[in-house]
Order: C-alpha cells, then sequence, then structure tokens
C-alpha cells in the first residue's frame, strides 16, 4: 500500500457519522457474543477450536452412550443417571474452565487491546462480568447440554417413553438448576484465578490446583477421619462440592462409601457452598479488574 | 467551551510523579503534545481517558467531566495506544467491527462504517487478512482505524508513527492532517518528535518531566524574538566593536553570525553602515525567530538525547 495509486483510495473513505448509537445493553451484549464465540475460538483459526469444541462433546460422550443404548437395547437399562452424570465429567468441566478462562481474560491484556476495550462506553466492572457471563454460559454446553441428551436418552431406554416422561418431568428443575450453579460456581473459580496473571501457563495450573488439590485432600481427611468435624472439609473442595449439591438437588443419596457419604453433612451446605465460591470468585474478578493496569 | 480543561491535574505513583499541578485550557484543531520520553504525554492522555484516576485536580474533555460522565464522554472519543494493541489471529475487519460495535454502532452501520475507514487508511485491500500477517505500518494503520470507526469528536494519538520507516511516517502524518483538517475531527497527538509536530499541528502543549513548559498556538513558539541575525564576510570583531559602538546589543549564537538587539530600523542602518566602512560582505541578515527546539534547551539538559529532530 506503500504506492501512489493507494493514496487516491483514501479519497473514497471517511465520512462523518449521525446514525443511531445504542445503549449499554447492546454494548455489553456485543462484548458477551464476542467473548463466548472467543471460548469457542469462532472465527479464529482451527487450533483455538480443538480444545473447547472436544471438551464439550467429551462431556456428553456418556449422555450420547446411554441415548444410544436407549435406542438399541429393548430392555430398561440406565446406565448413567442425571443425578450421577458431573461424577463422571468432573474432569472434564475443570479442563475446559482451565483451558478457556485464561484465555478469555489473558487475552486482551496480552496483546494489549485492553486499553481499547477500557475506553469504550463500559466500565471495567461491566468488562470483567460480562466476560465472566460468557465463560458460565460457555460451560452450559458442557453441563446443561449433556443433562438434556442424557434426560432423552434415559426416556428412550425406558419401556415406557411417555410415562418415564411424565414421572421424570419433576427432575428438569433440578437438571437446570444443578446446571446453572455448577457452570456458575466453575466460571468465577476459573475466572478468580485467570484474572490474577495475563501469563496462561501459570493460571491454567493454578485452576487445576484449585479443582484437584482440594479434592484430593478432602477426601484424605474424611476417610482418615471417618466422619464427625472433619466432614466439613469438603466444602472447600469444588469438586466434592458439585456433587453434593447435585446430589442434594435431585434429592439422591451418595454412594455408601463415597467421601460424601462417610462425611454425612446435610446436602444444602454443598449447595451453600456453591453459592459462595460463586460469589467470592466473582468479587475476586471485579476487584482485580479495577486496578488492573493499561 | 474548550475541548479540553484541566485544573491542577495531578497523578504521582509511588516515588514518581507522572504528572504536576497541570492546568490548562486547548482549543480544537490538531494539538501536539510535545515532550521528552517520561514527561507526563501519555499519562496525560490516559487521564484524560479515564484509564487512570487522577491522584487530584480536575478536567473534562468536551465539556464531558472525566470521572463523572465518563461513559458518555467515551462515546465521542477515540484512542490510538503507543504500544501494540491489536489480537494477531482475527481479521481488521472483524476486529474493527467489533470495536464500532462496543462503542454502540448497530450492526449494519459498525460494518458499514469499517469498510469506509479501512480505506480511508489505506486497508481495503488487506481488510479480510490476519493482523498478525501486518506489516507495522498497516498495523498502525489498523489501530488508527478502530479509533476513527464511531466518528469521533475527538481522536487521542500516541505517538503514531512509532515504528514507523520513513515513507510510512510520511503517509501516517498525512492521513493525520487529512483526518482533522478534512472532517474536523480534533486531534490531540502526542509526539516525542518536534519535526512531526511542527509539520501537522496547529497548537502545542509542551510538557517537561511532568509539569507544563509551554501551551499556545504553534506560530507563538515560532514567532520573532526581537532580535536579528547577521553574519559579515571578514573581520568579525571589528564588525561586533562597530556595532557596539554604535549602541547595539551584540551577541554570539554560537556560530559565525551575531545576534543583534533591538531589531529596529536603526540597527538595520547601523549594520549597513557597518559593513560599508568596514568594507565587509554581508552574508546573512534576518530576523531570529524562536525555534521549538529552544524549549529544551531551556528546560532539560542539552545533551537530552529523547528530543530527536
Amino acid at each position: 500500500m506503500s504506492d501512489r495509486a493507494a493514496s487516491s483510495i483514501y479519497d473514497l473513505g471517511y465520512a462523518r457519522y449521525t446514525g443511531a448509537r445504542l445503549g449499554r445493553q447492546a454494548i455489553l451484549a456485543e462484548l458477551f457474543r464476542y467473548s463466548l464465540r472467543g471460548i469457542f475460538g469462532l472465527g479464529r483459526g482451527l487450533g483455538s477450536k480443538v480444545a473447547p469444541m472436544g471438551l464439550v462433546v467429551l462431556a456428553a460422550v456418556p449422555a450420547f452412550a446411554q441415548l444410544a443404548i436407549g435406542a438399541l437395547v429393548p430392555r430398561e437399562v440406565e446406565v448413567f443417571r442425571a443425578e450421577e452424570y458431573y461424577g463422571y465429567i468432573q474432569v472434564v468441566i475443570a479442563l475446559f474452565v482451565a483451558a478457556a478462562a485464561p484465555e478469555l481474560y489473558a487475552r486482551d491484556r496480552r496483546t494489549g487491546a485492553l486499553a481499547l476495550y477500557l475506553v469504550r462506553p463500559l466500565s471495567r466492572e461491566a468488562y470483567a462480568l460480562t466476560k465472566l457471563a460468557a465463560l458460565a454460559a460457555a460451560l452450559l454446553a458442557a453441563t446443561l447440554g449433556p443433562q438434556l441428551v442424557l434426560f432423552v436418552g434415559n426416556a428412550l431406554a425406558s419401556n415406557d417413553t411417555a410415562r418415564y416422561l411424565s414421572h421424570e418431568a419433576d427432575t428438569l428443575p433440578a437438571v437446570a438448576a444443578s446446571a446453572v450453579l455448577i457452570a456458575v460456581m466453575s466460571a468465577a473459580l476459573g475466572a478468580a484465578i485467570a484474572v490474577q496473571s495475563p501469563r496462561r501457563a501459570y493460571t491454567t495450573v493454578g485452576i487445576f490446583a484449585a479443582f484437584f488439590l482440594p479434592w484430593g485432600v478432602a477426601s484424605a481427611v474424611v476417610e482418615a477421619a471417618g466422619g464427625g468435624g472433619a466432614g466439613y472439609v469438603l466444602l472447600g473442595s469444588p469438586f466434592h462440592v458439585i456433587r453434593g449439591s447435585t446430589l442434594w438437588m435431585f434429592g439422591a443419596e451418595p454412594q455408601p462409601t463415597s467421601p460424601l457419604a462417610t462425611a454425612d453433612l446435610y446436602g444444602g451446605l454443598y449447595a451453600l457452598a456453591a453459592v459462595v465460591f460463586a460469589a467470592v470468585g466473582t468479587y475476586l474478578v471485579v476487584r482485580r479488574y479495577r486496578e488492573v493496569a493499561v | 467551551m474548550a475541548l479540553i480543561e484541566t485544573a491542577g491535574l495531578t497523578k504521582r505513583y509511588p516515588g514518581v510523579i507522572a504528572l504536576e499541578d497541570l492546568t490548562i485550557a486547548i482549543e480544537g484543531g490538531i494539538v501536539g503534545l510535545v515532550g521528552a520520553n517520561g514527561a507526563g504525554k501519555s499519562t496525560l492522555i490516559k487521564l484524560l481517558l479515564g484509564l487512570v484516576e487522577p491522584t487530584h485536580g480536575t478536567a473534562s474533555v468536551l465539556g464531558y467531566d472525566i470521572i463523572r460522565e465518563r461513559a458518555e464522554l467515551r462515546r465521542f472519543v477515540g484512542y490510538m495506544p503507543e504500544h501494540e494493541c491489536l489480537p494477531p489471529d482475527v481479521s481488521a475487519t472483524e476486529f474493527v467491527t467489533h470495536m464500532a460495535r462496543l462503542s454502540g454502532l448497530p450492526r449494519s452501520a459498525a460494518r458499514e462504517r469499517t469498510a469506509d475507514v479501512l480505506r480511508h487508511v489505506g486497508l481495503f485491500e488487506e481488510r479480510y487478512r490476519p493482523i498478525g500477517t501486518y506489516s507495522t505500518g498497516m498495523r498502525q494503520r489498523a489501530k488508527l482505524a478502530q479509533a476513527l470507526v464511531h466518528d469521533p469528536q475527538l481522536l487521542f494519538l500516541d505517538e503514531p508513527t512509532n515504528g514507523l520507516d520513513p515513507e510510512g511516517r510520511e503517509e501516517m502524518l498525512d492521513l493525520i492532517r487529512r483526518t482533522g483538517k478534512e472532517f474536523g475531527i480534533a486531534i490531540l497527538m502526542a509526539s516525542h518528535l518536534l519535526g512531526e509536530i511542527e509539520r501537522v499541528c496547529d497548537s502545542l502543549v509542551v510538557l517537561d518531566a511532568g509539569r507544563l513548559v509551554e501551551a499556545g498556538p504553534l506560530h507563538s513558539f515560532t514567532s520573532a524574538t526581537g532580535r536579528l541575525i547577521v553574519e559579515f564576510d571578514g573581520d568579525r570583531d571589528a564588525a561586533a566593536a562597530a556595532l557596539r559602538a554604535r549602541g547595539l546589543g551584540v551577541a554570539s549564537d554560537g556560530s559565525a553570525a551575531f545576534l543583534i538587539e533591538p531589531a529596529d530600523d536603526l540597527a538595520l542602518d547601523a549594520i549597513r553602515d557597518v559593513a560599508a566602512e568596514l568594507g565587509l560582505g554581508l552574508v546573512r541578515l534576518e530576523p531570529a525567530r524562536r525555534q521549538l527546539e529552544d524549549l529544551f534547551r531551556r528546560s532539560s539538559e542539552p545533551s537530552s538525547e529523547a528530543v530527536h529532530v
């Protein structure tokens, strides 16, 4: 573009704009849409799509297995139940958060684009929270999505599909509520760590650690203590909180030998812990973005 | 209403005064913000954009208070940062459209304006290529495009020619001048290159070590100084003595010429007479003008390497 012909092209370009300027809602909707696309690598290279889409597919594998069994096996077989589902895919959820959250936040700091966002008509808090909402929405694809597939799969596997639907329809609120709670909690936990550094390598490892370390430690503590007051450590372990709150919402009991059964806490405490995780994580994200230098 | 008004605007970082007690009123046009690196140029721009909070003092831009009316103000300003700010893996079209929509433009308007603005900056052919494949010059143009896409009333440009080769520099300056003059967009342009500022700007704000040195229209920086520059061919000492004898102030300007005071008709007559009496050739005779560089000779050390001209 350094030739002279180029300069004559400029003349066609600029004009003043007198059209509409939309408000805050439209601006946040655009940021949400763009962030959500970014999480799944849409509009970017193939490499950016592999991890998020692969993990969403992986999260749905048990559900599709149930769907296949329902379609092929004539007898009533319920291999994967909704209240147990997050037990199968909790590792996938953690992987998804560890892959998506650091990139979601670090990207704009690494490229320097954060300055361009922050001079647009949106506050630092709104920027950080909209990104968090996009992450939670993306996680719904890995939580609510498979649950819905599973619901259909179990209905098909049942001998009397119509009866199953009318019978199990009352679990749908629990399906939706647990999916949303787990998505929001996991997103907030991941984001709270992701915003601490623009270096993805650190924050990805940090998110892994936040899910897996307490899991191992809490399980070991409860096993060693064999119940009693030590059971409350499970409330500090994201995986146990996910599991405990899901079981509580479905009104189900934990498997007899699991740490949850040993600890024997009131199930609502896990749901409360999930809300606390979500609230504290969100607060940390906002607090960090109030002071991020650009 | 002034374009930019500040009152006692101050920004301190631990151990560093980035900007100290700045009180200025800037009118429209293309305004140059000059100073060595670290003089406070970027800090001032970031304060005015609300990217950093002032330690104390107040400011308004386009009549909006920079703190209380920040969200409203940001609809009408554009910012081209000094640093890299573009994601490498998306196209200029995608990114600039996104930026337009973040400024509140509806989808179709954002697309149209993106195409127009990319044409304006000379990136129309390359608009679908990932930004990572762009040259430095093209990236600078894309940075300008995102600052312009929502049709701001005021553009903040922080070292817009950074990293450009001489030709790219010319083209960028031309683009800035056209954007300011032909479309009436006010521009505050920070630069440490006096040559650039002189060519593009109507007025100047000069900062040094966080303090205001001087502000005013460009011509006031290059106005006559009330002295004459005169250079004789021949016995310089005799000429100087003869001029002093006629009651004129004579000083060396550091080269072969003298600075004569005052610059009136009597002085001109005296110079003519001295040349005739001593039989000297008159090599040069003109009013001495202030140079932009004088600002820095006065305000900073002569060794200041940051002032390239």
